[in-house]
């Protein structure tokens, strides 16, 4: 007989008991004489600590017996080996454990990456649409939709982009140096950015990057991997799921802005417009960005968008010798889309949040 | 049985932590290769060690929660409840851009109750879980009440709380952990909690006296002065009482009421003391701070290595570092994630060593009268306290 000590999960006196393994189950064997049978296959291990090992039964809440170490070789085989990870990596052990959990997170991951080029494509356009009016509406009345600047705006846009669904581009009178391609075929403007731009070549350039998401469906795209991927790795817990959630969607972005210049260059060709406008409005944001140094561009690729160093490029090298480039619009309607925010008397201003 | 006297205290932390090293590291790589799911049995895992390295009086505390439970309770409260809630928020946000604010605003206060209630219920479910997963003696804690009526004093105690400036946010803490306590218990006992706030107040509107006295200190100053460096001493004094001065006095503060709260809290004959001081909580806080310097300069020395290797020192505007080689950007993230992830449990395990060495009880225990509870044990976990993401302590 081995001495134990155990708790009967009834009160919380400690007894002193003796143990003696039967074919099927442990006797132990109280100091009054008493003796309690408990069958093998109701142990559970519990801990290990002040040199014994400690075993609950599952049937009974707060029944324990601490079994001094080492045991019997008898007792070692009958009652349950020790738990460390929790029942599936335990069953394994922890390195086949690692392996197997890598490849089917990165089955997921795969899967979330890839879902949305083949899920984007199949949802109707008249859905996409509903989400995008539902997502903005009008903007809280901040759009500048006097008529001559969106005719101007929309003669414009018929220039680089002659062929295709209407799209909906409209102006917003928010301060910000920005436009955005939206769902549902919706771009919108900010009035910054054409204060800031210096001629209507300048704008078509913008907006025919933001066409270019448009039309590779890279909105909706984008949408659905950034709710799979916050759904995915939301899980992993505030710092790391944050970090690499923000960097999985910069890299994907990073191919898809560079789909879109491609698509804008293209588009300008067809359209016998000069991508010269756009190359010095990147070479502008570019200098801003080198005055905030090498920090800048080790950052930039964590931001959603590229280089505007090498977007300048991009768009300079496009330049075709001897093409016969005409303004995107006339001065008169490049003045109109300029003014439009300031000519319309009803509409808001302000941040967007 | 004789709990705690001048010998020997009835609590007792007597963990290591090259023991529970291995613990967390084991953890934090199950972690990753699960995309985080592993997280629900790396608590467990964390929460056992603890537990059985803190004795109480003659034996150690057990953990007897599952990963599996948490887990549960975790995926529960997404459906039913965070789902919702972000639905609720992204039509709110709709609203709101589409300039129909009167509805957004009424649809938001609605919001902000069911979120206060939410908190409350959340937090009453998480003590009640701990305790019904605390055996001592094979006996374990619990609670009969669902914890909803909590949530409800919980909104409109909070609310009054709030009241004139924040002024009662005093009585409000020490009545909710009232609450609180009042509804659970171990074994056959309640536990009685009876907290004071009134001895409280001094503290507490020192709060309010340092804005103030800044402000004042600084306006003689500058007006004594009537030059630029008057004004320069206002806004180093209006600093310093912001992010020195203030921090510190919330400190003393949560001090007190923590020592309150725990010292007016008794289980049948035991009564429990909390003796930690401000300059403890102080000198807590420093070190978990400590310890994220500590991975700052771990992290630091392989990236700097990889940055010299990779030749950041001479790269041209327009160059991109990361496309010639892929390797860097994991090599980076990894320096940076695994030194700042270890410190979490770190942080975890320093919170509790003085939790427990600063945690006292004195009275008599009948260990024959001390039954199993019978209150009911709920399956799933704290899940709701996890998907809010709230703290521990
Ligand atoms: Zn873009």
């Amino acid at each position: 007989m081995i001495p134990a000590w155990h708790y009967d999960g009834q009160t919380a006196t400690r007894h002193e008991v003796g143990i003696v393994a039967e074919d099927d189950a442990l006797r132990l064997r109280f100091a009054d004489g008493r003796t309690e049978r408990v069958p093998w296959a109701d142990f559970v291990w519990h801990d290990r600590r002040d040199g014994a090992s400690i075993f609950g039964r599952r049937s009974v809440d707060g029944w324990r017996i601490g079994i001094p170490l080492p045991m019997t070789d008898l007792l070692a085989r009958r009652l349950p080996s020790q738990s460390r990870y929790g029942g599936l990596v335990d069953r394994f052990g922890i390195w086949r454990a690692v392996v197997g959990f890598s490849a089917l997170s990165a089955a997921v991951i795969l899967t979330v990456w890839k879902a949305p080029d083949i899920l984007a494509p199949l949802i109707p356009m008249s859905w996409e649409q509903r989400l995008g009016d539902a997502m903005i509406g009008d903007l809280g009345g901040r759009i500048c939709d006097g008529p001559e600047g969106q005719e101007a705006l929309d003669a414009l846009v018929r220039r680089i982009d002659p062929k295709g669904s209407p799209l909906r581009v409209r102006i917003v009178n928010v301060d910000m140096v920005n436009a955005a391609a939206l769902p549902g075929g919706q771009i919108v403007v900010f009035r910054g950015l054409l204060q800031e731009a210096r001629s209507p070549d300048e704008l078509a350039g913008v907006l025919g990057h933001e066409i270019g998401h448009v039309r590779n469906r890279d909105v909706m795209q984008a949408l659905l991997r950034q709710m799979g991927l916050s759904l995915l790795l939301g899980g992993v817990g505030g710092d790391v799921g944050g970090a690499l959630n923000s960097l999985l969607a910069a890299s994907y972005s990073r191919a898809a802005e560079s789909r879109a210049d491609t698509y804008a260059i293209a588009a300008m060709r067809t359209a016998n417009v000069s991508p010269v406008a756009t190359a010095q409005f990147f070479e502008r944001m570019a200098s801003d960005e080198k005055k905030l140094g090498k920090g800048a561009i080790a950052f930039s690729y964590m931001s959603s968008h590229p280089l505007s160093e090498d977007r300048r490029r991009l768009f300079m090298s496009s330049v075709q010798k001897g093409a016969a480039y005409t303004p995107a619009v006339t001065p008169t309607q490049w003045r109109a889309i300029v003014d439009a925010c300031a000519k319309d008397p009803d509409v808001k201003e302000g941040d967007l949040f | 049985m004789g709990v705690g006297n001048q010998d020997q205290t009835a609590f007792e932390f007597r963990g290591d932590w090259k023991e529970f090293f291995p613990i967390a590291a084991s953890n934090l790589l199950l972690t990753f290769v699960t995309l985080g799911v592993y997280r629900f049995w790396a608590t467990t895992r964390e929460r056992q060690y603890f537990w059985s390295r803190t004795r109480f009086i003659d034996d150690t505390l057990e953990w007897t929660g599952k990963g599996k439970e948490l887990f549960l309770g975790f995926i529960m409260a997404i459906a039913a409840l965070l789902l919702p809630i972000l639905g609720l928020q992204f039509l709110i946000q709709a609203l709101i851009l589409q300039g129909q604010t009167v509805i957004a605003g009424v649809l938001g206060l609605g919001f902000y109750v069911i979120i206060l209630f939410l908190a409350g219920f959340a937090t009453f479910r998480a003590l009640r879980y701990r305790l019904s997963r605390t055996h001592w003696h094979g006996i374990r804690g619990g609670s009969d009440d669902p914890g909803a009526r909590y949530g409800l004093s919980y909104i409109w105690k909070t609310l009054v709380g709030g009241l004139a400036l924040g002024l009662l946010i005093p009585w409000s803490m020490t009545s909710l952990w009232a609450d609180r306590w009042n509804a659970m218990s171990f074994g056959p006992h309640r536990f009685e909690s009876t907290p004071e706030w009134g001895g409280l107040m001094k503290r507490y509107l020192l709060l309010y006296l340092v804005p103030v006295g800044a402000l004042i200190l600084g306006g003689v100053a500058a007006v004594s002065s009537g030059s630029g460096e008057g004004v320069a001493a206002m806004a180093v004094l209006l600093v310093l009482a912001f992010y020195i001065v203030l921090p510190l006095i919330a400190l003393g503060y949560y001090a007190a009421y923590f020592r309150e709260v725990v010292g007016t809290l008794s289980l049948s004959t035991i009564n429990f003391q909390f003796t930690a001081r401000t300059k403890e909580w102080f000198l807590l806080f420093l070190g978990n701070a400590g310890l994220f310097v500590l991975a700052l300069i771990v992290a630091l020395i392989p990236i700097s290595a990889l940055g010299l290797l990779s030749g950041f020192g001479d790269m041209q505007p327009g160059q991109d570092p990361f496309t010639q080689n892929p390797g860097l950007i994991v090599g980076m993230i990894l320096a940076i994630v695994i030194p700042f992830s270890l410190v979490g449990p770190f942080i975890r395990y320093r919170n509790w060593r003085f939790f427990i060495r600063n945690l006292e009880a004195t009275g008599e225990i009948n260990l024959d009268a001390l039954t199993q509870s019978q209150t009911r044990v709920g399956s799933h976990g704290e899940g709701l306290f996890d998907a809010l993401d709230m703290g521990a302590m």
